[in-house]
């Protein structure tokens, strides 16, 4: 025990030394939660539109104000001589409201008139969420105007549970925690452990009377505490600058966390044992830290969405069943009967990554 | 001009070849790159909202009921995935992600559509996900306003329409007709693939451009270098051009895989494209060839290109709409070469828009290279003076 924390130690006086390295998990962390954190996200308001009224009667110019009075929406101007298409190629606006000659007095006959609605469909999703908008709004008018009275037979009553204002931030910011809390402990660690073998230190190691398990937990140890300091001014933020704060029992969080820092330790500490090139190892943290928990855990698009020849990837992704957690400690506070199962698979694949890793040690110690 | 192309110049463009042939690494980083984000990025960021779980509650159980919860399951956007007996165990299944949707029939539901009444059901959605929510929500909307729509029309609602005010002074209604330009399937990988073009040019330019440039200090054959008779210049634009032409091919093939795998359209210009994408790549170069010239060892280089990357690629516009980012942050994307880039790799190949359109783009994205590429071979020359 005493070797452990002598080798903790160790490894905590080397990152204090290291300026670039302290500033990579202090203030890194931080400016990637408030960089992608807030602008990570898909549900999207207050998008251009023009409008090009070939009416121009006071029915027609009712319909565009209710358009200019949504949120969502903004009406920029556009001369209608000019085809609406080339606002879309200057990007301009999101999309055209085109009211045809006649439109009002249709509507005062009581025909059904026709409005058109064209949508730059380049951004697939922003083009979705503008006609839903759209016509969100033109059912409001009509509402209002011509068939409030009519009823519809069947009623729909939508609650939206856990995030009821819709804020696409309290969605990224926990993932983006998550994203940010398994990448720059593991990068440290796999970086300390590539330099051992790269500057042949590790040969000392060797000779010392420290035992391979006694080795691995104490650099681990070390980097877990790293993942964890690193953690707290990130809580500070999302609770300040997300708004997020612990609904329900958090104790599954705190244990999930502990576990989490350890896991990615034992990852970044494997991947350096088994790459003993810095560089390379950097680039496989990377990859494994980064690219995986970014695309492959649900960080901003839903899993189900991902093929599914290779949506059981995921499962394996460690981050995946992090942001799991973290998003319920923070929005549904369903505590432990609802994320068990995700604490335990954390613990569980820290297990996997030490094993692994000191089987590697194994291997080199009988080289050497 | 005649100067540059001289032979000094030429063979030293060969050693260059010659190095980056034998580095396997450097071989790697131009082919496998491409591949794996185009295809990771391009399958797996879909926002589609499709599939989502489904639960309910009949407490109705009639050819009623039964018929709207066909109507919600049959969409593509919702997948019926269980029953529940009561609402507790709804709420249980949504807390723990069982459902992420649920819907509830009350017993008199049949009942208030016989009898001309208006019958309400309710529906809950796991909002966690605001972006799924807000077009879950217009699906469900929608699919139930038609399923209503349908029982006026097939008579079971005849009294129902009767009880209706009468529609005396009432104006026509609206007809919103929406449709969609440009990607009328609205194929998410469309927008994906390309904004990954833009930061692939970038990220992928700087990391193999500081490598190299790093790799001649840590070998410490750089004072041999300067031993020669080439004079700075040509060293450092030596090193430029054979990265830049490399890296060239590597966005021909990030093209052609954009083309063969996920058919995104080429309505414009292939040259226009192309020449962002070449412009893209010097400034990458020009960025990692300023990173490495503050650091002594590709360990540096990479910890600090941690620091650039992040901001460059997270306030580009790329993977996300721009309008995500706060007010205040949306200016900064004009300062960012990924933006511009995306602008016009969209613009040509969705919009088959040109230059006309494009030349402010293709300007800024000029200016920068110019600015960044200078910006290193001055720092260069000034370290190896």
């Amino acid at each position: 025990m005493r070797r452990i924390l002598a080798q903790t130690r160790k490894e905590l006086i080397q990152i204090l030394r290291d300026r670039l390295a302290l500033a990579l998990v202090l203030v890194l962390p931080v400016c990637i939660l408030l960089l992608l954190g807030s602008s990570i996200a898909l549900t999207v308001s207050h998008l251009p539109i023009i409008v090009q009224d070939f009416d121009d009667s006071s029915i027609s110019r009712e319909l565009v104000d209710v358009f200019r009075a949504s949120t969502s929406l903004y009406v920029t101007s556009w001369p209608t001589d000019r085809q609406p298409q080339d606002a879309f190629m200057t990007n301009k606006a999101r999309a055209a409201l085109i009211i045809p000659e006649h439109f009002g007095r249709d509507v005062l006959r009581k025909q059904s008139s026709p409005v058109q609605f064209l949508v730059d469909g380049s951004d697939s999703n922003t083009a979705s969420l503008v006609a839903g908008y759209a016509t969100a709004i033109v059912n409001a008018y009509n509402a209002i105007h011509s068939g409030a009275t009519s009823p519809q037979p069947v009623q729909a009553q939508i609650r939206l549970w856990y995030n009821p204002g819709l804020s696409s931030k309290k969605y990224s910011g926990p993932g983006v925690f998550v994203l940010a809390m398994s990448m720059f402990a593991p990068l440290l660690a796999s970086l300390a452990m590539a330099k051992e073998g790269e500057k042949k230190t590790i040969l000392q190691v060797y000779v010392s009377s420290i035992s391979a398990h006694e080795f691995l937990l104490g650099k681990i140890l070390a980097f877990t505490l790293v993942g964890l300091a690193e953690c707290v001014p990130l809580l500070v933020l999302l609770h300040f600058y997300f708004g997020l704060s612990f609904v329900g029992d958090p104790s599954s969080f705190f244990v999930a966390t502990v576990l989490y820092s350890f896991c990615v330790a034992a990852f970044g500490i494997m991947v350096g044992a088994a790459i003993p090139s810095r560089v390379a190892a950097m680039q496989m943290v990377a990859l494994g830290g980064f690219l995986l928990v970014f695309l492959l855990s649900g960080l901003i698009f839903p899993i189900d969405n991902i093929p599914i020849q290779i949506r059981w990837i995921s499962n394996l992704v460690w981050g995946k069943h992090y942001i799991y957690v973290v998003r319920d400690a923070f929005l549904q506070g369903g505590g432990w009967p609802s994320t068990w199962l995700e604490v335990l698979i954390i613990g569980f694949t820290g297990l996997v990554f030490y094993t692994l890793a000191w089987r590697t040690m194994r291997r080199m110690q009988v080289k050497a | 001009m005649k100067r540059l192309f001289n032979h000094r110049f030429l063979a030293l463009i060969q050693k260059e070849f010659a190095q980056i042939r034998r580095d396997r690494r450097i071989a790697m980083s131009l082919i496998l790159p491409p591949v794996l984000q185009l295809m990771l990025f391009g399958f797996v960021l879909n926002s589609k909202v499709q599939n989502l779980r489904l639960g309910v509650i009949d407490e109705s159980r009639t050819p009623e009921s039964r018929e709207l919860i066909a109507r919600l399951s049959e969409s593509e956007s919702f997948r019926l995935t269980s029953y529940y007996l009561s609402p507790d165990a709804l709420t249980d299944a949504i807390t723990h992600g069982k459902a992420q949707a649920g819907l509830i029939v009350p017993y008199d539901y049949a009942r208030n559509l016989q009898r001309g009444r208006q019958a309400n059901v309710q529906f809950l959605l796991n909002a966690m996900d605001a972006n799924t929510a807000t077009i879950a929500r217009t699906y469900a909307q929608s699919v139930i306003a038609s399923y209503s729509a349908n029982l006026q029309s097939s008579g079971l609602h005849a009294e129902f329409s009767q009880i209706a005010v009468p529609d005396v002074g009432r104006r026509g209604r609206v007809d919103l007709q929406p449709s969609f330009l440009y990607n009328p399937g609205l194929v998410a990988s469309w927008f994906s693939v390309t904004g990954v073009l833009g930061l692939l040019c970038i990220l992928n330019g700087s990391l193999v451009a500081s490598a190299t440039m790093v790799k001649e200090r840590e070998a410490g054959t750089l004072e041999q270098l300067l031993m020669s008779p080439a004079d700075t210049s040509e060293i450092v634009l030596a090193k430029i051009v054979p990265l830049f032409l490399l890296l060239c091919m590597m966005a021909l093939f990030a093209i052609g895989i954009m083309r063969v795998v996920f058919h995104v359209p080429f309505h414009g210009s292939f040259m226009l494209v192309f020449a962002g994408a070449a412009l893209c790549l010097l400034s990458g170069i020009g960025i990692g060839t300023f990173i490495a010239t503050f650091t002594q060892s590709a360990e540096q280089a990479q910890l600090t290109s941690f620091f650039v990357n992040p901001p460059m690629s997270s306030l580009s516009g790329a993977l996300t709409p721009m309008e995500a980012m706060p007010h205040w942050m949306q200016p900064l994307a004009k300062f960012n070469p990924i933006y511009h880039f995306g602008v016009i790799c969209r613009a040509s190949m969705l919009k088959g828009s040109g230059i006309e359109t494009l030349w402010p783009n293709f300007l800024a994205l000029l200016v920068f290279t110019v600015i960044l590429v200078s910006l290193s071979v001055w720092r260069f020359r000034k370290q190896l003076g």
